[in-house]
């Protein structure tokens, strides 16, 4: 019988790591999704860049100062102030303006536009290249050289300089880069494996083969099992994903916007831990979310209907987004922070904007890690007794003990 | 005789409703053992606590001499149940593997060859199971049960949904495990089955054993009736 308990879990991970990885629509949906997630990002680009209302839009919401040392804009265009780079550097420093660019007298050659703002977390988004772009294009100067016209048709570089609130240069796109890239990973699991987490669990009860496999092995060999083939399945999709991007990295390395986002990226080794910590047990506490609602629902409908606001509550801080990048979160970003069911993406996203403290994060993690265990530990236990649950008549959770 | 499973003042309880009261009654190694009552008298409750699937309210349910736990059991067991299926999705050898692994058998891939070559299912060895039919699917619901050679078979209905040709299959590797030694419980509403096939037999009636023997001493109780005049005379008033 020993035989049968050491070689179960890697009978049931074996199994059911090759049944899934032989569907045509598990590699359907990891091409996919990359797929649109590019084309999303490619139609907000195109859609954000070179237009008028981007000027419009920052200068609404934040005061802007050029210094143009290249002549490229007449006199009297809108921004425009007196005085060098340490001139416009000092307004940003003392607050006096939001957004300061920089354009060197070496713009043709060079290519690049300097740009200073404050900077704690992630505020601009990328917008600096799109705003300094409209802004050139909307007020050129006429009867410019044609090697400057080039430039600015052309793809310039926009170096962002942030600076934190005391005047120091902050890179905080660069600390946020690292912990983005495993948020989008956690989003891209949840949505690839979050239904099919549900199924795999659902499908003994469903057609009926619970009580032929607990027979033959336990449920806390089966279930475990069941979770490593899952986790095995997602660093698969997570090669799928990162693989390509990386080829794509390497050989796109010496355009300039790349080469300069590869520089910014710091890896500080705690706040490395930190963020892997945090996505191994939010990886294991959606598992174990979509696993426990596949182990109390006896058909794939009745799960469909309990696993919708799961999904809902993990994606919430995802719709109010720019809500996590201020330094002085509301009352609802301090909820969801610690909401069992938000608690992992609003932990990643204060964690990659730079907005929540060490200790903060450290109590984060440790809520997503025990509930993370015990909803694996329920998962087990309701699996055992809602087996052969076949109906919702007679619920196991009544057989009670004398 | 060495008892392989024994059952003492079991009692199942659903919220209000009770199922079984007070039940006890032995199984011998070895023995065919039938386990007869009305749909709904509680039968398959009792096998379902006796594999732990629901735990009781009282009483002590064991296998050889201990609660039942898959890994950790003394004995092979196979279970039939009577709620069955099987991954719908997956090609017969695959499954008849992936169960054999578990049960922990030494060649599965070699056993579930010979299996299907003896149900003549051998050709359907690459086939989804959602492509054979009903009958064709118990036959590889009755190999994953008795693939691991159990010591204890429990069959809740086993014959339900098979013409006679299966049936007579099935009564066969019946036959070839209880002259192995293996002791069978066998769950039916075919007396002529409990007649042929079981040494012991109970009838379980509102929540109790109503008779509990061999078949000669249950037929004795009843002044010599069969045992279909038996339960149609105990189990008859119920649907009138």
């Amino acid at each position: 019988m020993s035989k049968i308990k050491n070689s179960a879990t890697s009978t049931v991970i074996k199994f059911e790591f090759l049944r899934q990885i032989k569907k045509p629509s598990f590699w359907i949906s990891i091409i996919l999704i990359p797929i649109l997630m590019f084309g999303v990002g490619l139609f907000s680009y195109l859609i954000s860049s070179d237009t008028a209302s981007i000027v419009e839009q920052y200068s609404e919401n934040s005061t802007i100062a050029i210094v143009d040392d290249a002549s490229l804009l007449p006199k009297e265009a809108p921004f425009l102030i007196d005085g060098d780079l340490d001139t416009g550097v000092e307004m940003v420093k003392d607050q006096t303006v939001d957004l300061f660019f920089y354009i060197p007298a070496d713009f043709a050659t060079a290519k690049n536009v300097e740009f200073y703002h404050i900077s704690e977390g992630i505020d601009i988004f990328g917008r600096e290249s799109s705003t300094i772009k409209a802004i050139l294009s909307q007020y050129l100067s006429q009867n410019l050289d044609e090697s400057i016209v080039t430039a600015i048709t052309g793809n310039f570089a926009v170096t962002d300089n942030p600076l934190t609130s005391t005047g120091e240069p902050s890179n905080a796109l660069g600390r946020a880069i690292i912990p983005l890239a495993f948020l989008i990973i956690f989003f891209l699991f949840v949505c690839l494996f979050g239904n099919r987490l549900l199924m795999t669990v659902v499908e003994e009860k469903e057609n009926r083969i619970s009580e032929m496999i607990l027979t033959s092995v336990s449920a806390k060999h089966l279930i475990v099992g069941k979770i490593i083939a899952m986790c095995l399945l997602g660093i698969i999709q997570i090669l799928a994903f990162v693989v390509p991007a990386v080829v794509l990295i390497f050989l796109f390395r010496d355009d300039s916007t790349i080469s300069q986002i590869l520089s910014l990226i710091e890896l500080d080794p705690l706040n490395l831990l930190l963020t892997i910590t945090l996505f191994a047990f939010s990886i294991l506490f959606i598992i174990g979310a979509c696993t426990f609602i596949g182990s109390i629902s006896p058909t794939a409908r009745d799960a469909s209907q309990f696993i919708a606001p799961v999904m809902i509550g993990t994606m919430f801080p995802l719709y109010f987004m720019q809500s996590f990048f201020v330094q002085n979160p509301s009352i609802m970003v301090e909820f969801l922070t610690y909401f069992p069911f938000s608690a992992p993406i609003a932990l990643m996203l204060r964690s990659a904007f730079g907005t929540l403290a060490t200790p903060q994060l450290l109590i984060g993690i440790a809520e997503v890690a025990i509930l993370s265990i015990l909803i694996v530990y329920a998962t087990i236990r309701s699996f055992i007794k809602n087996a052969i649950n076949f109906n919702l008549a007679l619920p196991a959770f009544l057989t009670k003990k004398s | 005789m060495k008892k392989i499973v024994e059952i003492n003042h079991f009692r199942m309880d659903f919220g209000n409703k009770t199922v079984i009261r007070d039940l006890s009654f032995d199984v011998n190694a070895g023995e065919i053992f039938g386990f007869l009552g009305s749909n709904g008298s509680g039968k398959t409750t009792t096998l379902r606590a006796l594999l732990g699937f629901y735990t009781p309210t009282s009483g002590e349910l064991l296998i050889d001499g201990e609660p039942y736990n898959p890994e950790h059991s003394s004995i092979t067991v196979g279970y039939l149940p009577e709620e069955r299926g099987l991954y719908r999705k997956e090609t017969v050898l695959d499954t008849l593997t992936y169960f054999g692994r578990l049960k922990g058998i030494d060649n599965p891939v070699e056993w579930s060859t010979k299996y299907l070559s003896r149900v003549g299912l051998l050709d359907k060895a690459k086939e989804k199971l959602e492509k054979l039919s009903g009958g064709q699917q118990q036959k590889i619901q009755l190999g994953v049960t008795i693939m691991n050679n159990p010591k204890l078979l429990i069959l809740d209905e086993p014959t339900k949904g098979f013409d006679p040709v299966n049936r007579r299959l099935l009564m066969d590797i019946i036959d070839e495990l209880h002259k192995k030694g293996t002791a069978v419980i066998l769950i039916t509403h075919y007396m002529d089955e409990v007649e042929r096939l079981c040494d012991r037999a109970i009838l379980l009636k509102d929540g109790v054993a109503h008779a509990y023997g061999t078949i000669s001493e249950i037929k004795k109780q009843f002044n010599g009736k069969s045992l279909d005049q038996i339960f149609v005379k105990v189990y008859g008033g119920e649907n009138e």
